[in-house]
């Protein structure tokens, strides 16, 4: 008796409840949801404010140092270190390059295609300059993300040798693609791609795919998905080579 | 390795590297699905399951245990957290008088709804009486509400009667059979 009585309650109340179900077709954003948390995450985690002050502090220690001819030489090698380590964290090169050693790059496999205009881009043409070859689509939750991100970039490095190439991966090609492109303001060169090329390149899995091409035309990192903003730019400003350090640092 | 297995590697050299986005992908779905049970609005519900993952990123004892009934347990008390943060801000703000007092039809029609209704009795009960309900009606074995909420298996069974018995005595109170 008790245990229908039990039962009933357990119905009455799985009733009630089944009310909270949200519609089947709904689906949550996972790659919005994805963007964000590596904006949150990514942007806690080069926050670097403990370790710069830590070099700070080991700077002073060593500067202090120097006043007596014994460790002076050590002091100064310390120094030179903790300087540049606080450099570094500065400029939110904490976490998240992915650049390659350079002997290990491999080249980027070439292709040609037209841009909205009708000229034809081939990737090898621009050996000599830093690519950010960029697979996305308009439907694409994350290439939408960092979109603006790209247009800041070819804005800000375009002077020093730098070219972001965007390659659509949109079924519908210039139909839909043209007008995203005026209606994001879109500064960079935008081709069609084809499956074979996003094959090539790993696009066919994943989007957004974004490879940074170093100036020999080789593969320097990869991006599946979304990376973090100040990570892109530490690879970028690495592979364009920083005035304050000696040639060949990437 | 050609240039494209290349590519192909610097995949899943990114996997690899992001522990925290596998069990994102895994989770997400399900944790959001959880959320936006208790809370209505669904971008708001996506907004706290990334908040979710957030914490579980900051805490390294989460990562290492059974990381998908911390998930569950975090993100149930979030949903329940912001339903009791908007049931109060709703009575400060009809106290205050800083909305109309006369309800539109809209809304009495809304605040009638079913769900709304459920929403407020879950919203009054004590809190660990509603995570269990939540977690159950979720789908969750005795097993794993257990592990969930950190229960010992054997009074789940009796934990949840007291749960469900208190829902209904708070639902009858308010609306009525």
């Amino acid at each position: 008796m008790e245990g229908n009585n039990e039962a009933q309650l357990g119905r009455w109340v799985d009733g009630r409840l089944a009310v909270l179900r949200p519609a089947g077709d709904w689906q949550p954003d996972a790659v919005t949801g994805l963007a964000r948390l590596r904006e949150r995450s990514g942007g806690e985690r080069t926050r670097g404010g403990s370790w710069t002050w830590a070099a700070a502090a080991a700077t002073a220690v060593a500067f202090g140092l120097l006043a007596f001819p014994a460790p002076r030489a050590a002091a100064q090698r310390f120094c030179t270190a903790c300087l540049m380590a606080a450099q570094n964290l500065a400029a939110g090169h904490t976490t998240g390059t992915v650049l390659k050693p350079a002997k290990e790059r491999k080249p980027a496999p070439d292709f040609t295609l037209d841009d909205d205009s009708g000229r034809p881009i081939q990737l090898s043409g621009f050996k000599g300059k830093v690519v950010l070859l960029n697979f996305w689509a308009t439907w694409c939750g994350g290439c939408k993300v960092e979109i603006p991100w790209l247009i800041e970039f070819q804005e800000q490095y375009g002077q020093r040798g730098f070219v972001v190439l965007g390659v659509s991966l949109d079924a519908d090609g210039w139909k839909l693609v043209r007008p995203f492109i005026s209606e994001k303001k879109i500064n960079y060169r935008v081709m069609i791609g084809t499956d074979d090329i996003a094959a090539r390149y790993g696009a066919d899995q994943a989007l957004p795919v974004s490879l940074l091409i170093d100036k020999s035309g080789r593969i320097a990192a990869t991006h599946v998905g979304l990376p973090e903003k100040s990570a892109y730019r530490a690879e970028i400003e690495k592979l364009l080579g920083r005035k304050t350090r000696t040639a060949g640092a990437d | 390795m050609n240039a494209s297995s290349e590519a192909v590697a610097g995949v899943e050299a990114i996997g690899a590297r992001f522990d925290l986005e596998t069990v994102f992908r895994a989770q997400y779905d399900r944790i959001a699905r959880i959320i936006a049970r208790v809370v209505h609005d669904r971008a708001r519900a996506e907004e706290l399951a990334v908040e979710v993952f957030l914490k579980l990123w900051r805490d390294r004892k989460a990562q290492d245990g059974n990381t998908e009934g911390w998930l569950y347990r975090v993100a149930v008390h979030a949903g329940l957290d912001e339903l009791r943060r908007q049931t109060r801000r709703a009575r400060y703000e009809r106290l205050l008088g800083l909305v109309r007092t006369v309800p539109t039809p809209e809304e009495i029609h809304a605040a009638n709804e079913e769900h709304e209704r459920v929403r407020r009795v879950l919203s009054v009960m004590a809190r660990c009486q509603s995570e269990l309900l939540l977690l159950r009606s979720h789908g969750l074995t005795y097993y794993e509400v257990a592990a969930t909420l950190d229960l010992n298996p054997a009074s789940v069974g009796t934990l949840l009667i007291r749960a469900q018995q208190a829902f209904r005595k708070e639902y009858i109170k308010r609306y009525g059979r």
